[in-house]
């Protein structure tokens, strides 16, 4: 924790940054709190530990820091390949942002609760990837069951007819709040497709096909895109278990394309990419 | 198809072209549909749509362009050179653009020409010094095309001139380079089709056109160990440049003929790419008077490594008795290409002729299955091959050459006479098949055509468009396109040229205005568009405050480029590009008329 604000006190002193995005301590201790860091003063609030669960990343594509010059952030693993996706789809300046990579044992799965998230069980990035300062030591964690596969291996083994009635059901509980896109940090579009009239392709009343029409078009938008930082299922308060669409559609990218997001800057993106040695036999 | 005759109805009428719509009832519906009732029920739906659609329609004008009228040419074979010289000789520049050091193509290497035998170089070169002295054609030899940018009258093309570490303008062609280079064994002679050996410095024949040597920088010894530059000392002009490097020209270009040509099948090696079984019995590469028509062409001709002389390239003798195998490749899926090759069956009855007209006493046979020899004077060709010249036609395959006592044993059947045929040869000639140049799709891919399985490049219409590719401006010229003959490719040339000068005709194009743009105040700038746009028609657009701050990068659509596909609409996340005249409300609309 020292290093850390010794870091955020010289980077900001010497101007190296314009602000820090970071976690402070919440209303409790088990409640870490997104914190902007503005000054050598408040490099001293900054924390860092197993409660600090937002993926700070989505803060990089807001207007207030967007092209406002280098922004440092506190990233784990996760974050940063959220941060590496931006950097590829051209929303974030790789030269404007200073990352201070976390090594990270896991984090707990939401606020106030003390288990760890299921998406830190297999974690491969417990050091980052990409970072400009790593701060603290390699946390060896043994794997652990990985809950969603299981409940994955379950989905795909339904029929179609099974499949549609157990996520109509998840579905019905939405209602349409946009947390998971508000948590999203790949969700930067100005003006969201359901937040279009003209025309309306997403009702906007809590109705099923509305209800579908959105998560469908979400899942969409962030295949070959979503990192697996579980921030729209933490962020939903219908606990729809959003992680197994994302992670589904990850799988998918990784069988068929051997593809994974947020992994490599150089990498060409998912979508977008042509490839004339591409697969082309699940298109029937 | 008819969509032009009906805006055109509108226009007369004082109406915007592009409010009419079209309910497409025939392709869409009557003409796919058996269900009369199910037919008519979506036909109704299908007007219904359309009205949703037409309500929506706003008046569009068309984007003019202006026309660069210049052309380029891709090849400089025969096909190449006619076109270049139709094109330059109804006054436009011309760049003719030939991957080796000189131009000439196949022609140049063919001993005598069907049907009439005449010299094919003595017919061919006058056209090649043409080319070079054409004030309107800018000859660009030993270069290739690297890159091709923009859309009709407006391409944009990077040019590779890869480097003979001589210097053009001094060089003189005197040759005394060439003379005195030490290295005479390392490489085979490309142009003597491997017969023959040539130095490392090197002028590819002697009629080459222009006649400046090239470095072969893989065996010349100066490569290697830097030592040796008996070039330089004998250059009276200084014109060796050993440091030379490859540059990169830009040319503005209207239009594009693709005339680059063919390859004949190796048969000793299984191509990588494709799934070709080969015809290793035939022990090609293996034994030395097992050669290819092109082989064969250059031991026929007069400036060939035998001097026209008629000689087993193993031992220089005469062979007195020759074997002709056709369909080496074509016509013949398990083991080569399904397609006919066209040009081998009159070829091979050249090639008997030849043999027989220098070595009298000499005894021919063609192994065939059929003989196509469609073409004005083509089967009289054949039958003067047969009944003057006494060649021995045998209908039926091949199915094994080996060695023996100094002759090659072929065997084979004669389905006429029904039975198997043995013959002991002295001489082996395979026809084997024409294939598309190797590096053809990777051209494809460069200028924006489409080609077969085989790597020839598709028309876009068999009939009625058969110079044209999908890509406009872009045109195809000779065996690029299929295996064909000198006249075929000459005719396909001039076929080319004028829809180039079509193009040139006039100063102006007019592109539809149906094209994609962007909602700037929405556009995030994720530029998936760009990616995936296959027309380079988006750029970036910097926003900026009053400050001169760039505010956010966003996309921006080029309407000279985009040809209207709608991918970018279909990638667009938050729909902040849509294309005019097709935008979501309209097909929100049209989907809603469904109910």
């Amino acid at each position: 924790m020292n290093e850390l604000r010794q870091l955020a006190k010289e980077l900001l002193g010497n101007g190296t940054v314009k602000v820090i995005i970071g976690y402070s301590e919440g209303t409790t201790p088990e409640r870490a709190k997104p914190f902007i860091a503005r000054t050598e003063e408040d490099a001293g609030k900054l924390i860092f530990n197993k409660y600090c669960v937002n993926n700070l990343a989505v803060y990089l594509t807001r207007k207030e820091f967007k092209r406002k010059g280098t922004i440092g952030i506190v990233a784990k693993g996760c974050d940063v390949k959220a941060i590496v996706q931006l950097i590829q789809e051209n929303q974030v300046i790789k030269d404007d942002v200073y990352i201070i990579g976390m090594n990270c044992g896991g984090v707990v799965s939401g606020f106030g609760v003390d288990d760890t998230a299921v998406k830190c069980n297999n974690c491969k990035v417990k050091t980052p990837h990409l970072y400009h300062t790593l701060l603290g030591a390699p946390v060896e964690t043994p794997a652990k069951d990985d809950g969603h596969l299981k409940l994955i291996q379950k989905l795909d083994a339904m029929t179609a007819e099974e499949k549609w009635s157990f996520w109509e059901a998840e579905f019905e509980k939405c209602v349409k709040c946009y947390a998971c896109r508000q948590a999203c940090p790949l969700c930067y579009c100005e003006k969201c497709i359901a937040d279009k009239s003209m025309p309306r392709w997403i009702e906007s009343s809590a109705h099923t096909r509305g209800n579908f029409a959105w998560n469908i078009i979400r899942a969409f938008h962030l295949s070959g895109r979503c990192v697996g930082c579980g921030e729209c299922e933490r962020a939903c308060p219908a606990e729809i278990p959003l992680s197994l669409i994302n992670r589904k559609m990850g799988m998918v990218a990784k069988k068929e394309f051997d593809y994974s997001a947020g992994m490599a800057l150089d990498a060409p993106t998912l979508v977008g990419n042509y490839d004339t040695a591409d697969r082309e036999d699940f298109i029937k | 198809m008819h969509e032009k005759t009906f805006r055109k109805a509108c226009a007369d009428s004082g109406l915007n072209p592009f409010l009419c719509e079209i309910a497409n009832l025939r392709e869409h519906c009557s003409w796919v549909h058996e269900d009369i009732v199910e037919g008519t029920k979506k036909a109704i739906d299908l007007v219904r749509i359309a009205v949703e659609r037409v309500k929506r329609n706003v008046p569009l004008s068309p984007i003019q362009v202006p026309v660069t009228k210049k052309a380029l040419v891709i090849g400089g074979g025969i096909s190449g050179i006619q076109a270049s010289l139709d094109i330059a000789n109804a006054g436009f520049d011309v760049v003719l653009v030939e991957k080796q050091p000189s131009i000439g193509g196949h022609m140049s290497q063919l001993s005598e020409t069907f049907p009439t035998l005449d010299c094919s170089q003595c017919i061919l070169t006058p056209r090649m010094v043409e080319v070079y002295q054409h004030p309107r054609i800018k000859l660009l030899t030993y270069s290739e095309v690297e890159n091709v940018e923009g859309f009709i009258g407006n391409f944009k093309v990077t040019i590779r001139k890869k480097a003979r570490s001589i210097d053009e303008s001094k060089c003189t062609g005197c040759g005394l380079c060439v003379q005195k280079c030490p290295i005479k064994k390392k490489a085979y002679n490309e142009f003597e089709e491997g017969l023959a050996f040539r130095p490392a410095v090197y002028v590819p024949f002697p009629q080459a056109v222009p006649n400046i040597p090239v470095i072969d920088r893989t065996v010349c010894t100066y490569y290697q160990t830097g030592k040796c530059q008996m070039c330089v000392k004998v250059c009276g002009r200084e014109a060796i440049k050993f440091d030379q490097e490859d540059t990169l020209i830009t040319e503005d270009i209207g239009a594009i003929v693709v005339a680059t040509g063919y390859k004949l099948y190796t048969i000793d090696k299984k191509p990588d790419a494709q799934e070709i079984k080969g015809y290793g019995e035939y022990g090609y590469g293996k034994y030395k008077d097992v050669v290819d028509g092109l082989q064969f062409e250059r031991i026929a001709s007069a400036s060939g490594p035998t001097s026209g002389e008629i000689l087993r390239p193993s031992d220089n003798s005469v062979p007195k008795k020759i074997v002709f195998i056709q369909c080496v490749g074509s016509r013949d899926e398990s083991k080569g290409f399904s397609y006919c090759s066209k040009i081998c069956c009159m070829y091979t009855a050249k090639h008997a002729m030849l043999y027989k007209h220098k070595v009298h006493d000499g005894e021919a046979y063609v192994f065939y299955m059929d003989i196509r020899a469609g073409g004005k004077g083509y089967d009289e060709f054949v039958r003067r091959a047969i009944e003057e010249d006494n060649v021995k036609y045998i209908r039926g395959r091949v199915s094994r050459i080996y060695e023996e006592n100094g002759k090659y044993i072929v065997k084979g059947e004669d389905t006429i006479a029904g039975m198997p045929v043995v013959i002991d040869a002295d001489m082996v000639v395979l026809a084997t098949a024409i294939t598309a140049q190797p590096d053809a799709v990777k051209l494809a891919q460069t200028v924006g055509m489409s080609y077969d399985k085989y790597g020839f490049y598709n028309e876009v219409h068999p009939k009625l468009r058969p110079v044209e590719v999908s890509t406009a401006g872009v045109f195809l010229a000779g065996a690029c396109q299929a295996p064909k003959d000198i006249p075929e490719s000459v005719a396909m040339a001039s076929a080319a040229a004028s829809k180039s000068l079509v193009l040139f005709g006039s100063d102006l194009l007019e592109r539809e205005p149906t094209v994609a743009k962007v909602n700037e105040s929405i556009c995030a700038g994720c530029f998936y568009c760009q990616k995936v746009c296959a027309y380079n028609a988006i750029e970036r657009k910097e926003i900026k405050d009053r400050q001169g701050n760039v505010v956010k990068v966003i996309a921006s659509v080029n309407s000279g480029l985009c040809q209207g596909c709608g991918t970018c609409n279909a990638v667009c996340p938050s729909k902040s590009v849509e294309l005019v005249g097709f935008n979501d409300e309209q097909i929100y609309a049209q989907i809603n008329a469904l109910g």
